[in-house]
């Protein structure tokens, strides 16, 4: 009797558990977080232990789920560069270099404990399979592995608000299972036009003790933008863009 | 078990997490931003401000160092200071936007004092759709994909490739880009025409005057690969053709290359008497190169260039032999016969950045050393593979103050007699410079 009752009960469980599907939760965490195509305005302050700062400014452009630009508005000793990142493929156009020349997605083209891969982010399910999905009590646990040897980490942890659907926290690792740097989102803010998300990001690593990187977001709206700015000869003229 | 219910409400795990998020979300005040002073305007203005100092040791027994001091004070050493202003500005109306980019510096030594004014670019720019631009002024157009040497770059003046970061003077043109991206492999398709016109006030430098040289370029981003075909038609210059290549072979991992053919290239050969020959040919040049970086932040770039309008070892030796007779023939019969033959060919081919035919060069650079951020020191090697000459120069670069850049440099030239980095105008150069960016 008590073998049947348990049978029972999980059969009423497994429905339950089959409605939260971690896949799902990863898309809304990435439309959440922003609109498939949007402009937005970033600021980048890289902290020293000794409190010294350096601040960068960006403005983005994305479409789709993996195009990505980004414009260096400040300082002025980066002012003009840009980034683009199609899928894999990253470039860094400096305007005295003139043309544009790779990069990989662990550098950091502003010396930021944020690398290239965190400042031109593309979809979250681009790049990540869901392993596993925890719930909690305020929170889902998704484990995410990288679909290729190409992403910058090959798992992330990712505490997701279970309300708002918005990541908390997330971990970095290498494949060695190293902890690369963790993410903390903070400043849920009404950017208008049905977006509502964090307007804070810190990131801190056990590999540059001391060292903090914080990327604050303004102006984030729905922007269509056409493909051909997402091409390297476009770069030099993507401040043209900007209303 | 389900995973969800596996969880079991880890409290423990979730507890400091959300304290976390409640500490930072306090941190985060401290912080702000309002993207507000950012907006577009319709007048920019930029640049940046340098004073640069410079030690040579000279190169006394140097052909090149003979060449470019006839008739003038001899001397080991050369301080020179040099102060260079750069503004970059915009100015924009519409579809339309004209762009500026002007050089001006000011160098003094022990033998000049001198200064120079320079339009480096200047171009009015249209875009009627967001696939075409239109443009027509000065413009430093830069093609190929290699660090030190673009076999490629057709319509730019060269580059120089102990500082191939260094802004150029463009040159006068009227060019387009035509750009299409679609879906599958063949990711973007961009096409850029030129038309270079030199006269006797217009691009005089670039080749013979009196002809509208067409140029064009083909982009292609096929399979995550980069891959550039360029042509430039005959006119001012014999006509040539070519194409490059880029690709990460893994994230950390790029591997390039460069290719070009000029075709009926004159070259003036000279034998250690002075009689010039002009070897007509297709000239062939071309160029392998890597760059690759390491976990702990060193990136490594290595490149091998074929320069196919080189001069030979041997070649090289008759000519630098022209030189040591001339001043032989100066000096023991004051005769000025091979004097001017020397001269004139140093002012050409000769008398290049890189006249050999192979080259080498590496560069090593380590982001953040020594525990110190926005330290970078680096150490580049060029060499003639065929004399086997070399320079090897260590760097110390510091970005760490908001808008300067500090960098200090020794070059240092090794090679024997009548070898290309033996017979240079230096031996030694050291080199400080600050530049502040506004």
């Amino acid at each position: 009797m008590k073998k049947l009752l348990w049978v029972a009960l999980c059969l009423i469980a497994l429905p339950a558990a089959a409605a939260i599907d971690g896949t799902e939760i990863l898309k809304k965490v990435d439309r959440n977080l922003e609109p498939e195509t949007y402009e937005s305005y970033r600021q980048l302050t890289d902290i020293q232990p000794d409190g010294s700062k350096k601040v960068s400014v960006l403005y983005t452009m994305k479409k789709g789920r993996d195009k990505v630009v980004a414009l260096f508005l400040a300082p002025a000793s980066d002012k003009g560069r840009v980034t683009l990142r199609l899928a894999d493929n990253m470039w860094l156009y400096i305007p005295d270099v003139g043309r544009p020349i790779r990069i990989t997605s662990l550098q950091s083209v502003t010396g930021s404990v944020f690398n290239n891969a965190d400042i031109l982010r593309i979809d979250y399910t681009a790049e990540y399979n869901v392993e596993t999905t925890e719930e909690q009590k305020d929170a889902y646990l998704l484990s995410l592995k990288a679909k290729t040897g190409e992403v910058a980490y090959d798992k992330l942890k990712m505490w997701v608000d279970k309300q708002a659907l918005l990541p908390v926290t997330i971990e970095c690792y290498a494949a060695s299972g190293l902890l690369l740097k963790t993410l903390h989102f903070s400043n849920v803010k009404d950017f208008g036009g049905g977006i509502k998300r964090p307007a804070t990001l810190e990131t801190d690593s056990p590999l540059y003790k001391g060292y903090k990187s914080v990327m604050q977001w303004s102006g984030l709206k729905k922007r269509d933008f056409p493909d051909e700015i997402f091409t390297l000869n476009y770069l030099p003229r993507v401040q043209e863009l900007r209303k | 078990m389900s995973p969800l219910r596996g969880s079991s409400v880890r409290w423990s795990l979730l507890l400091p997490l959300l304290l976390l998020s409640a500490v930072y979300a306090a941190a985060a005040e401290e912080f702000s931003f309002d993207a507000s002073a950012y907006e577009k305007k319709p007048f920019e203005i930029g640049g940046y401000l340098q004073a640069k100092q410079e030690d040579f040791s000279l190169n006394r027994g140097g052909a090149f160092y003979k060449l470019g001091n006839v008739n003038q004070p001899q001397r080991d050493q050369l301080d020179r200071s040099t102060g260079t202003l750069e503004l970059i500005g915009k100015l924009r109306q519409g579809i339309g936007t004209f762009d500026f980019h002007t050089h001006s510096d000011l160098q003094r030594d022990q033998s000049t004092h001198d200064h120079t004014n320079v339009l480096y670019e200047g171009a009015y720019s249209m875009r009627p759709d967001p696939g075409i631009t239109i443009e027509a002024g000065k413009r430093t157009l830069r093609w190929g994909k290699g660090y030190a040497w673009n076999p490629i770059g057709f319509v730019e003046r060269p580059k120089d490739p102990n500082d191939p970061e260094l802004s150029r003077e463009g040159l006068v043109m009227a060019d387009a880009d035509l750009i299409f991206n679609r879906d599958g492999p063949l990711q973007t398709i961009a096409f850029t025409p030129v038309l270079l016109p030199v006269g006797k006030d217009v691009n005089s430098d670039f080749g013979a005057t009196g002809h509208l040289n067409p140029a064009a370029k083909l982009y292609l981003l096929y399979r995550d690969t980069d891959i550039d075909f360029a042509w430039q038609g005959q006119g001012s210059r014999p006509g040539r053709f070519g194409m490059d290549f880029s690709r990460n072979v893994t994230s950390n991992f790029e591997i390039h290359g460069e290719w070009a053919r000029i075709q009926q290239f004159a070259r003036p050969v000279t034998d250690n008497i002075g009689r010039v020959t002009n070897e007509v040919g297709n000239a062939t040049s071309y160029l392998a190169g890597l760059r690759y970086l390491t976990e702990k932040d060193t990136t490594y770039i290595a490149e091998y260039y074929r320069n196919g309008t080189g001069y030979s070892d041997q070649e090289a030796r008759q000519y630098y032999q022209l030189v040591d007779a001339a001043f032989a023939q100066l000096q023991q019969t004051g005769s000025c016969v091979l004097l001017p033959k020397a001269l004139s060919l140093s002012q050409g081919s000769y008398g290049r950045p890189n006249p050999g035919k192979d080259y080498l060069y590496f560069r090593a650079q380590q982001k953040d050393a020594l525990g110190i951020v926005y330290f970078q020191p680096s150490i580049t090697a060029m060499m003639n593979v065929q004399d086997r000459s070399y320079q090897i120069t260590p760097e110390l670069l510091y970005t760490g103050v908001k808008n300067l850049d500090l960098r200090l440099r020794l070059l240092m030239l090794h090679g024997g007699s009548l070898t290309d980095f033996g017979e240079k105008q230096n031996s030694r150069k050291i080199e400080l410079y600050a530049r502040y960016y506004f």
